[in-house]
């Protein structure tokens, strides 16, 4: 190598490590200020490394609740935003959890159906997944209102569901259909021709191919479901069926805002999708050159 | 076994059950998709010819085009639309520039380049409430980071309010949206450009090309499909974004940051008067309809269909 060459190097990873970090520092930004005290917080000049590291935060929002109701703030009054982390939190993993598996079930059914079977109509299904791939859930979500009204589900968690299932069922329909087009139908050919099943050869033969395109279909519709803010805003009314995003928002409504408090709910609402994505980033990266995302 | 088979090849997939299995696999997805995607998408164009007040359910009237008629008059309306354009164009001028030139950098062989392909890539899984409130606190006119870093750097003298002037916030916008999108951008290039065969920039070399040459001649010409999809695709998706405004300026400063999306929820939630807010979702309707139109013309979709 020779010195130049050298010289490239350092250049390029100093490029690098400097887009690198400036992507990362909002995150970074907000995890140091949720370990921070309140007085630290708003000093001025700002520090990045907190002098005193603290839970409080943290403690506020994970047992804020038992410690409001124990004071007895029960007995009047309406208890704090903050009283109601946990149940957002866990609203927020029902919905996405079982929007993901109807999602991820209905879709890679149909894709299958779509790619080795023939029906009428059957070439008009991709062109409505595109359509409904491109309209954005602004314009689904009055008339979706109106339709959980018919069904009087508003403020149900069901309601998000379905929600979430209308929205992410293009999309994932759409990445599952390109997977199964690059699935060669001959081992099921052979496999039919010697007297299997269709159902044995979906389940032991179709099904492990498709693996990869599944995970990455489920993926994408858990953080489809798990980021969305406007079903949550639309249809919710009660304070503790809100899904997480929306439930944050509230920590704004006061007359000050707790930077604290509110960057201490950015780390938490953010963690299981880094997990995820430390997990299965791979995959991520394989839907995305199929096409299979929503943003 | 394979004597057995029979003589003609074209029993290729069905046989009768068997296509009742693939009726049977549709069938979920029909009627999903018939309840909860064609069903309010005729709502919600037959919304937009109505009056209706969500709290007074039964006073709901037909109003024929008197809905678009009122949109088309509403200057609102107007502002919305043209600040979408420049929201649009910015952040889609940024986010395709910004993709490619990280795209090529990290297409790079270099020793723990993974690991600032994972971290580069991350921004898209973030919530957007999450990046909203990091950029409110962030870009915080009085006790952000941001004013204080340009600040000691003497970029600036006095610190910018960044989300309460209008120029300011649209920035502000646009950079969030440049932020948590360029991914997008970044991945889609990225797999194109490890399919391009290192013969030609060698054969390049050996004429003598150089490095802006060779992005010039062989790189570009061969991104041209990638990016035009991708660009189509990021320009219907950033027209109509709600949250990404919504959540971080609210519209505001005033109605400086509206843009079609947040002018329909507004209508819709704050003035109640849904048929409004659907004739606002029946203009993006027919105006993405254009842009798919132009996508499945540019990428092919459907002729490939054909031949599979």
């Amino acid at each position: 190598m020779t010195r130049r060459d050298v010289m490239l190097r350092l250049f390029l990873y100093a490029a690098l490590t400097a887009v690198t970090f400036l992507v990362c520092f909002p995150l970074i930004w907000a995890f140091f200020t949720s370990m921070k005290p309140k007085d630290e917080i708003f000093l001025w000049p700002p520090t990045l490394w907190p002098s005193t590291w603290t839970l409080e935060n943290y403690r506020a929002l994970l047992v804020g609740r038992d410690a409001y109701f124990q004071a007895g703030g029960s007995s009047g009054g309406t208890p704090p935003p903050s009283a109601f982390f946990l149940d957002w939190f866990w609203n927020s993993v029902i919905v996405t959890v079982c929007t993901t598996l109807i999602t991820t079930i209905v879709s890679t059914l149909a894709a299958y159906s779509l790619t080795r079977f023939s029906f009428p109509g059957q070439r008009a299904v991709p062109y409505l997944a595109l359509v409904g791939y491109m309209v954005p859930s602004i314009i689904f979500v009055f008339p979706m209102f109106l339709v959980m009204v018919d069904l009087r589900l508003t403020d149900t968690l069901l309601s998000l569901i379905m929600g979430y299932v209308c929205i992410t069922l293009p999309f994932s329909m759409w990445l599952m259909w390109a997977f199964f087009r690059g699935v060669p139908v001959e081992i099921e050919e052979a496999a039919l021709v010697d007297g299997a099943s269709r159902l044995r050869v979906f389940w032991e033969i179709v099904l492990p191919t498709a693996w990869p395109g599944i995970v990455a279909a489920a993926i994408f519709t858990l953080i489809v479901s798990w980021n969305d803010y406007l079903f949550g805003r639309v249809f919710m009314n009660s304070m503790e069926k809100l899904p997480l995003t929306v439930g944050v928002m509230h920590f704004f409504d006061g007359t000050h805002v707790d930077w604290g408090l509110m960057m201490a709910s950015s780390v938490l609402m953010t963690l299981p999708m880094a997990i995820l994505f430390m997990l299965f980033q791979r995959h991520l990266v394989a839907g995305f050159g199929a096409g299979a995302v929503k943003g | 076994m394979a004597g057995a088979r029979p003589a003609a090849p074209e029993r290729r997939r069905f046989t009768l059950s068997d296509r009742q299995v693939g009726i049977l696999f549709m069938l979920p997805f029909i009627v999903t998709a018939a309840l909860f995607m064609v069903w309010p998408v005729v709502e919600a164009v037959r919304m937009a010819f109505y009056a209706y007040n969500p709290l007074r359910p039964d006073d709901i009237y037909w109003v024929g085009f008197e809905n678009f008629e009122r949109i088309f008059d509403d200057p609102l309306f107007w502002e919305s639309f043209r600040q979408a354009l420049v929201w649009t164009g910015w952040s889609i001028l940024f986010q395709t520039v910004l993709g490619v030139a990280l795209a090529l950098l990290l297409n790079l062989t270099l020793p723990g380049m993974a690991i600032f392909r994972g971290l580069l890539l991350f921004p898209y899984i973030v919530p957007t409430v999450v990046i909203a409130l990091n950029w409110r606190w962030i870009f915080n006119s009085e006790i952000g980071i941001v004013n204080h870093a340009l600040l000691s750097a003497g970029i600036i003298s006095e610190n910018i309010a960044w989300l309460s002037t209008p120029d300011m916030a649209m920035l502000s916008a646009i950079l969030l949206n440049v932020w948590k999108y360029t991914p997008f951008v970044v991945i889609c290039v990225l797999a194109r450009l490890q399919t391009i065969p290192t013969e030609l920039y060698d054969a390049a070399k050996v004429d003598g090309a150089g490095a802006w040459r060779r992005f010039m001649d062989i790189t570009l010409p061969m991104l041209k499909e990638v990016l035009v999809v991708v660009i189509v695709f990021r320009t219907i998706w950033t027209f109509n974004k709600f949250e990404e405004i919504y959540l971080l300026t609210r519209g505001g400063p005033g109605t400086s940051t509206f843009n079609l999306a947040v002018y329909a929820f507004e209508e819709g939630m704050a003035n109640l008067r849904l048929g409004v807010a659907a004739a606002t979702g029946v203009v993006m309707i027919a105006l993405l309809l254009v842009g798919t139109i132009i996508y499945v013309r540019v990428s092919g979709f459907g002729r490939e269909e054909k031949t599979a």
